[in-house]
């Protein structure tokens, strides 16, 4: 069967057995099957498929089907019914739950933060005491020397450097009391401690035999409103207690607040009155100060320097007095300038160590109390509006650089898995759609 | 169904009277157990009263009705065959009206238990419940094309499925009657 011979198509001819044509082409198809012998053997095909169905016949609807739904319908109704004011019930009570809930889960958890926090401030409270910026340390020291505060508990021992330490600890290495204190409890006196050095002698290491040594380090971290006149000041205060900065960066960028770190050196003795000073130049955030005992460590490197000096001195006298041959006498000079090359190192050692008694090493950090410019010029709205979209596109090509490096990255990796578990998916999946096709 | 769904509890007698039988052979030819048929046919009612109040009269009810039934058996057969692949229960047998042992019944039922799915549930809506093509189209959410190509296909397949029976029963016969002589 061809649209040559025949104009009207098999499905046509279908359709017009189950009405579907419209008049005109109805009127077509009959007037063609009333022609053609072929179509109206396919027509009998189709009659004849109907009528093979049509005995198909199924048994009458049980009589108790109308029963059964006028019976489920009514108890869906009063479900429905009773189910209401059940469900406006759960909904408050819900409300109520969730309340209950989230206001319990946010004081459980302002419970559990608070907790964590007392736990991780306690073992460190002496520590936070001495960062914190107490009103002692915004005192100047002759307040403090003068006030009627207890001084600390007695330290019990000769340890000098267990007394800085508890000072620096309670806080109270500023003041002339607790130094004076742990001068009593060293015996002998304290020849360096805090501010109080008072030398026994012209050299202040003279009485080290007797007193400890002690390299005092202090931190400071002062807010000033003048960064200019701060600086200035710091100047003169250097000038005047023979001190110098060992190291000092200034910091001015624009529209931040300026910033100065310095590593200074001040003599012991004029320590506590320099700390005086520097800290009356603004608001003391952090102070902190450390002390650290050299005295063995010093009696030893002079010991070893005089029994060095002792052994150059025998060695020059042997190279005077006796007389041999070259070879000894050579070695002989060897011998004293390995001697007299340690001799150097160790005095360079005991300078160095002197030093850092003599003159305690302040760490100062000043930051400027920074206030914003009324009439700092802002950029025009077409700048932002210009600069907005530039940052915007580059957000938008950094995006998709980095869904593309995330594919490229891991893209195998997802594909593999892809083909892993997807295998069983959908074999489980065909197996189920030809069960349900079966069905 | 449009005074049904104003609250009319007699419009619903009235529909339930007329759609019963219909319904009730739709589920009936297209499953095995007839308790299940019956079970879906009144899960089939209670889900129109349900969405009566929804109901738009955009369509022929019938053609709503059986939307719903189709969903209706979908969704059991759907859990009939997760039950089968996962739980390891029986699938049930596509053998429906066991009772009505009609041999003629039984060739056409095995014939179009053999067509495609679709293509048997095309012919089906057509040749028992009378639905139109447009009908059919928005019952099963394919086009009108689709259904009536599918349809033809069905037909065509079904008339060669009767058809190589008949021929062999005839074969059968001859091969018995040379047999005896």
């Amino acid at each position: 069967m061809n649209t040559t011979t025949h104009p009207v198509g098999p499905e046509d001819l279908m359709a017009l057995l189950d009405g579907e044509l419209a008049s005109a082409e109805a009127r077509a198809v009959s007037e063609h099957l009333e022609q053609c012998v072929e179509c109206a053997g396919i027509v009998e095909q189709f009659r004849g498929v109907s009528q093979a169905m049509s005995g198909w016949s199924v048994p009458d609807a049980p009589s108790s089907l109308e029963e059964a739904v006028r019976v489920r319908a009514a108890r869906a109704a009063s479900t429905a019914k009773d189910a209401k004011p059940v469900r406006s019930i759960r909904v408050s009570l819900w409300n109520w739950r969730l309340w209950a809930i989230g206001g319990g889960g946010a004081v459980a958890a302002a419970l559990v933060v608070m907790t964590v926090a007392l736990s991780l401030t306690l073992p460190s409270r002496k520590m936070v005491y001495v960062n914190q910026p107490s009103r002692q340390a915004e005192m100047g020291t002759a307040e403090i020397a003068n006030s009627a505060t207890p001084p600390p508990p007695p330290v019990v021992g000769s340890s000098v450097d267990r007394i800085v330490s508890q000072q620096q600890v309670a806080g109270f290495a500023m003041r002339g009391e607790a130094v004076q204190s742990a001068a009593k409890l060293a015996p002998g006196g304290v020849a360096v401690a805090g501010g109080q050095f008072h030398p026994r002698d012209s050299h202040p290491l003279a009485a080290t035999s007797a007193a400890p040594m002690i390299a005092r380090t202090v931190s400071l971290t002062i807010l000033v409103k003048d960064f200019a006149g701060s600086r200035a000041s710091l100047d003169a205060i250097l000038a005047r207690h023979q001190g110098y900065s060992a190291q000092l960066n200034v910091n001015t960028p624009e529209g931040m607040p300026r910033s100065l770190h310095g590593s200074l050196r001040i003599p012991s003795a004029e320590l506590g009155s320099t700390l005086a000073e520097l800290k009356a130049l603004g608001r003391v955030q952090n102070e902190s100060q450390a002390g650290e005992e050299v005295t063995r460590q010093h009696a030893d490197l002079v010991a070893r320097l005089k029994n060095s000096r002792e052994t150059e001195a025998r060695l020059q006298a042997i190279l005077q007095q006796r007389t041999g041959k070259i070879e000894d006498v050579l070695q002989v000079e060897e011998e004293i300038a390995r001697v007299r090359g340690e001799i150097e190192n160790m005095e360079s050692d005991q300078l160095a160590l002197e030093h850092r008694v003599v003159f305690a090493t302040v760490d100062l950090q000043l930051s400027e109390e920074y206030k914003a410019q009324l009439n700092s010029p802002d950029s025009s709205a077409f700048t932002r509006m210009h600069n907005a979209f530039v940052a915007g596109m580059q957000n938008a090509a950094g995006t998709v650089l980095g869904i593309v490096l995330f594919f490229e990255e891991y893209g195998p990796v997802l594909l593999i898995w892809t083909v892993i578990l997807g295998l069983p998916v959908f074999l489980v999946w065909r197996r189920y759609r030809r069960m349900n096709a079966g069905d | 169904m449009v005074a049904f769904a104003r609250g009319s509890a007699d419009a619903f007698s009235v529909l339930f009277l007329r759609y019963k039988q219909p319904l009730f052979g739709f589920f009936r030819r297209r499953l095995a157990d007839p308790s299940q048929a019956e079970e879906l046919t009144q899960e089939t009612f209670l889900a129109v009263l349900r969405a009566s109040a929804r109901y738009e009269a955009c369509a022929l009810f019938r053609t709503y009705l059986y939307a719903i039934g189709f969903r209706i058996l979908r969704a059991h057969r759907r859990k009939t065959a997760f039950r089968a692949a996962f739980l390891g229960a029986q699938i049930e047998g596509h053998e429906p009206g066991m009772e009505s042992s009609v041999s003629s019944d039984v060739v056409v039922r095995q014939a179009v238990g053999k067509l495609e799915p679709l293509d048997g549930e095309i012919l089906m809506l057509r040749e028992f419940e009378q639905l139109s093509y447009a009908e059919i189209a928005e019952v099963l959410a394919l086009p009108v094309n689709t259904v009536r190509s599918r349809l033809f296909r069905a037909r065509m397949a079904l008339h060669d499925l009767l058809a190589a029976p008949a021929v062999k029963r005839h074969a059968d016969g001859l091969a018995e009657s040379e047999g005896r002589a």
